[in-house]
């Protein structure tokens, strides 16, 4: 009665090109989620301190709103609700174009950009208000203290809250396979399928996201002593929630 | 060249500056003393607009400062400020931080900001620390570079918030030195201090101030030889004793 | 290596197979206790009805045909306990032991086979493709350039992928995203067993909008799985169903679910009766 392993199915028949497939495709939508990410968090994390008030609760709302929603909902959303807004032959083109893949990758982006927003916020907030008044005082406008003084300095303090949550993003990629797209949790299924050899080829997706998150969290932690503040490193490595 | 007419301002229920009237020409150097609390820092920071007052007008250069029209970023490139904690960037390189604001706010070339910057460097004692990270010079160069950075702007104006009180005492001259060249060379300056011999050297003109107000103002030999107001006696006899 | 890789799965998954174990006869005697595998969203084999009661096809067979077979055979009343399952997790959930047999719709295969054990044929179905009235979609024939959604982890997407490889397919984990999915256009139809199919179609809000279409382009027959050798239980799982078909009870119970007055009318074909027939084997 006891298991008998056959590890041989992960490179026997297609096993090998699914999961490369797999690979591949969870890298893609992670790397571009997380540009977006990125490009969201900072924008919305940024916004969240202005002085300005409509901004602020602009920005406000989007962290807010996607944040509190769970990311299955945002992949429908995005791959459900979305299309039918687009016009007919945009709509058929798209699915016909890999549409699964674009849905979850927004999704996970302005998911996560949600998140990502909230420890640029706080990194943010946790610059002196004299640092904001050094840069104002030179004559540079508020956006450019923004761009060139006060977020260089915020991104640099969140490295490692950011580190964690890049992540959480590639672990959560593989919530896509729910609106079908063929990343790595579901090449490993689709072995599962041909094989009916589950744990080998659990383990095989668990010691890939493995192999991947300790490539993503060396990567982090080279940018994090190359761009390191002397001194200031983990002064908010609490900011996240 | 800066002027206050009866300015109040109040923090919530807190009436900071009371019917402050004053006149700084141009070439002057004012120095500000008073007890912590006074509204020192207050008075300096409105000058570059980083506080907003509820009544009364400050005029730079015959502009006012609550017209609407009123270009603040051009307004504050030409008003150097120099802060007690120095806030440098800590991400850019003392030469970084002295040529970003020449080239983003005046979009002078790299180049020709790198030559400004090196001859302040120069100028003010610390040539060698170009490529320097701020974590990596001592509070007195961290200051220097702070003076380097607000002079790049080529202002008419500088104003300085207690700029050696976070120094380690050996190197408060240092930064006074380069503050008397400046002083030498015309500056029009207000300077927040308790340096009382910097004071008594360069100042044209000293403010007491207290509970929003100045109390006294006169030349430095007056001042200190002569003041009129027991508060200032008071504040000359606890400050100079040591 | 390998052994580490071991034994690093039976810590990830919990799935420490007893070495040293009893059967599963032998922990049902002592538990008294049946615990098996359904889905909860698949009408007429199991879901939650109105009533919010777990009933179905699969599950009363297990209760009627199975159980009293199962306490004469352990000598006391034996309960049953069910636990959702679904086509990812059905082979972990039974072989890491924390359910004794899985009643779903799975079909029985030859590599399934190779890690599980299967009961008799209890329902023969094929796949088929649902569209939307007046669609193009005729067969398997037709479907190349085409968007078609499967289940992930069925047979079906595996034929698709190997009879019909122009056709793009877009595997869905569960059985409402992909109904969505064609409902909406991001696919041109939705392939699944026939039976699968009926019930989806049956459930739609606009039932006459759909058309099931396309000969049986694979043999579907359903078994409840066991986990691997173990033949003592599988003999009793069997012997109740054996039972079942001698008694009549077998078509009484398929007639609640699949006659003219069922959750979803599907009779029975005389080819598949007489086949359900063959099956028992002389006592
Ligand atoms: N941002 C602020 N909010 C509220 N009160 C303030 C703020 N800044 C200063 N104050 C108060 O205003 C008064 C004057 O402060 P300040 O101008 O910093 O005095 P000084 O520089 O003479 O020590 C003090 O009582 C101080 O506590
Ligand atoms: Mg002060």
């Amino acid at each position: 009665m006891t298991y008998q392993f056959d590890w041989s199915v992960l490179w026997t028949g297609q096993s090998g090109e699914w999961l490369l497939q797999g690979i591949l495709t969870t890298l893609g939508i992670s790397t571009l989620a997380w540009l977006l990410a990125a490009a969201l968090g900072t924008v919305s994390g940024a916004l969240r301190t202005v002085p300005f008030a409509p901004l602020r609760a602009l920005a406000t709302c989007y962290v807010e709103f996607f944040r509190n929603v769970p990311l299955l909902v945002w992949m429908f959303f995005w791959y459900f609700a979305v299309p039918p807004l687009l016009p007919g032959p945009l709509q058929d083109w798209l699915f016909n174009h890999g549409a699964e893949f674009w849905a979850g990758m927004f999704a996970l982006g302005v998911y996560h950009g949600a998140r990502f927003s909230e420890m640029i916020r706080s990194g943010i907030q946790s610059i002196p208000k004299t640092q904001f008044e050094a840069a104002l005082s030179t004559g540079l406008t508020t956006a450019q203290t923004y761009r060139f003084v006060i977020i260089p300095i915020a991104l640099r303090l969140i490295i490692p809250p950011i580190a964690n949550e890049s992540l959480n993003l590639l672990k959560n990629s593989s919530v896509a396979l729910t609106i079908s797209v063929t990343e790595l949790t579901f090449q490993t299924r689709q072995i599962e399928t041909y094989t009916a050899r589950a744990f080998e080829a659990l383990t095989a997706g668990t010691v890939i996201y493995l192999a991947l998150c300790l490539g993503i969290a060396t990567l982090m932690t080279k940018i994090e002593r190359r761009f390191a503040l002397p001194g200031m490193i983990g002064r908010v490595a609490s900011a996240e929630h | 060249m800066i002027e206050f007419q009866s300015v109040n301002k109040w923090y919530g229920s807190l009436h900071v500056l009371r019917g402050i009237n004053l006149r700084i020409e141009k070439g002057e150097v004012v120095v500000v003393c008073g007890p912590s609390g006074s509204g020192k820092s207050t008075l300096i920071r409105c000058i570059n607009r980083l506080e907003p007052i509820q009544s009364g007008e400050i005029l730079i250069d015959g502009k006012r400062l609550s017209d609407p029209s009123l270009d603040l970023t051009a307004l504050r490139a030409e008003i150097g400020f120099v802060f007690q904690q120095f806030n440098l960037y800590p991400h850019l390189s003392a030469m970084e931080n002295i040529v970003l604001a020449p080239m983003k706010a005046r979009k002078i070339s790299r180049p020709e900001a790198e030559e400004i910057a090196t001859r302040l460097l120069e100028r003010v004692g610390i040539p060698d620390k170009a490529a320097s990270y701020p974590a990596n010079l001592s509070g007195g160069q961290q200051q220097r570079v702070a003076i380097a950075r607000a002079l790049a702007m080529q202002p008419k104006i500088m104003l300085f918030d207690e700029p050696t009180s976070a120094l380690d005492p050996e190197m408060i001259n240092e930064v006074l030195e380069v503050m008397s060249d400046l002083a030498g060379e015309g500056m029009t300056m207000a300077v927040v201090t308790h340096e009382m011999g910097f004071a008594r050297r360069v100042a044209h003109r000293i403010l007491f101030m207290d509970e929003g107000q100045i109390i006294e103002e006169g030349s430095p030999q007056t001042f200190f030889e002569n003041p009129s107001s027991p508060r200032t006696k008071q504040f000359l006899s606890k400050i100079l004793s040591h | 290596m390998k052994k580490m890789l071991t034994l690093l799965v039976a810590i990830a998954l919990g799935a420490v197979t007893p070495a040293m174990a009893e059967t599963t006869l032998e922990k049902i005697a002592r538990t008294g206790v049946l615990t098996i595998g359904a889905r909860t969203g698949s009408p007429p084999f199991a879901f939650v009805d109105a009533q919010n009661q777990w009933v179905g096809f699969s599950i009363d067979l297990v209760e009627q045909l199975i159980l009293p077979t199962l306490s004469k055979k352990v000598g006391k009343p034996v309960k049953l306990e069910k636990k959702e399952s679904t086509p990812p997790t059905r082979i972990p959930l039974l072989a890491s032991n924390a359910v004794d047999l899985i009643a779903e719709t799975m079909t029985d295969t030859r590599s399934r086979r190779d890690s599980v054990d299967f009961s008799l044929t209890f329902f023969v179905t094929g796949a088929q493709f649902l569209v939307k009235k007046g669609s193009p979609i005729k067969g398997i024939k037709s479907i190349a350039g085409r968007r078609v959604a499967a289940q992930q982890g069925s047979t079906n997407a595996r034929i698709i992928r190997e009879q019909a490889p122009k056709a793009q397919l877009r595997e869905f984990p569960d059985q409402p995203a992909a109904f969505q999915a064609l409902a909406q256009g991001q696919v041109d139809t939705y392939t699944n067993d026939g039976i699968q199919l009926a019930g989806l179609k049956a459930k739609a809000p606009n039932p006459r909008g759909w058309e099931i279409v396309g000969d049986f382009y694979s043999y579907e027959p359903y078994g409840m799985a066991l986990r691997k050798g173990d033949a003592d239980f599988r003999g009793v799982v069997n012997n109740g169903l054996m039972e079942g078909i001698d008694s009549g009870k077998f078509f009484d119970i398929y007639e609640k679910w699949f006659g003219p007055k069922g959750e979803l009318p599907y009779p029975m074909s005389p080819d598949i009766k007489k086949f359900m027939i063959y099956q028992a084997v002389p006592k």
